[in-house]
């Protein structure tokens, strides 16, 4: 960790969206895993930090693995939490 | 080529359907999912739906794309907004040369949409409102 700190908005959708607003902004670590983004986002909204965890992350609107993302201040980042269509 | 929308305007299945229509396909199979009252003892009113546009619509790509390269045609369209009991939420339709790879890739293409699409419902039943399923 190189102390380096960033912050980002991240879209939200469903009931993260309800209970939380479109867009949360938080600070991460430069080049976060998508488990520090759900970590940062989780200290903002502790009651809802299962669904969080359940979320998947997304960055322009692809779905990310967990290794770190070398992220731009344009990039879209999003919680996906689990899909229900169909 | 495959056809993909995702939007509030009720499904036409039967125009959706004539689009799978071509000399060059002898089996057409659709999945229609609508809105179910009873889930056990639960009671559905009604259901909204919401979707990441347009991600949605690019992992409906990502699904249809590759069953199209295998000669197939995919339409594919799900309703988003407020709908109604019977209602109809979602539309899966492939059309191949013969009726065992439209079956399986009807199957394959409902299954992953519930889970690599961000679409989700909202579910308003009888006794609480529910997210997902």
């Amino acid at each position: 960790m190189g102390g380096l700190v960033m912050q980002i908005q991240v879209k939200l959708f469903a009931m993260l969206q309800e209970a939380l607003g479109e867009t949360v902004t938080v600070e991460v670590p430069a080049t976060p895993s998508a488990e520090e983004i759900k970590g940062a986002v989780s200290q903002i909204a502790p009651n809802l930090k299962q669904m969080i965890q359940t979320s998947r992350l997304a960055v322009n609107q692809e779905f990310t693995t967990n290794a770190p993302i070398q992220l731009q201040s344009t990039d879209e980042v999003a919680l996906i939490p689990p899909v229900s269509g169909g | 080529m495959y056809y993909l929308n995702i939007g509030d305007s009720p499904i036409n299945v039967d125009a959706l359907y004539q689009k799978l229509k071509d000399p060059q396909y002898g089996g057409i199979v659709t999945f229609v999912g609508t809105v179910r009252q009873w889930t056990g003892d639960i009671e559905t009113k009604y259901i909204d739906y919401s979707a990441y546009h347009p991600m949605a619509e690019k992992q409906l790509e990502k699904l249809a794309a590759p069953i199209e390269a295998k000669g197939a045609r995919v339409v594919i369209a799900h309703r988003t907004g407020h709908l109604e009991l019977t209602d109809e939420a979602v539309f899966v339709g492939v059309a191949a040369a013969h009726r065992g790879d439209a079956f399986r890739w009807c199957e394959y293409l409902i299954d992953t949409l519930k889970q690599e699409v961000p679409i989700w419902k909202k579910e308003t039943d009888t006794d609480a409102v529910r997210w997902g399923d």
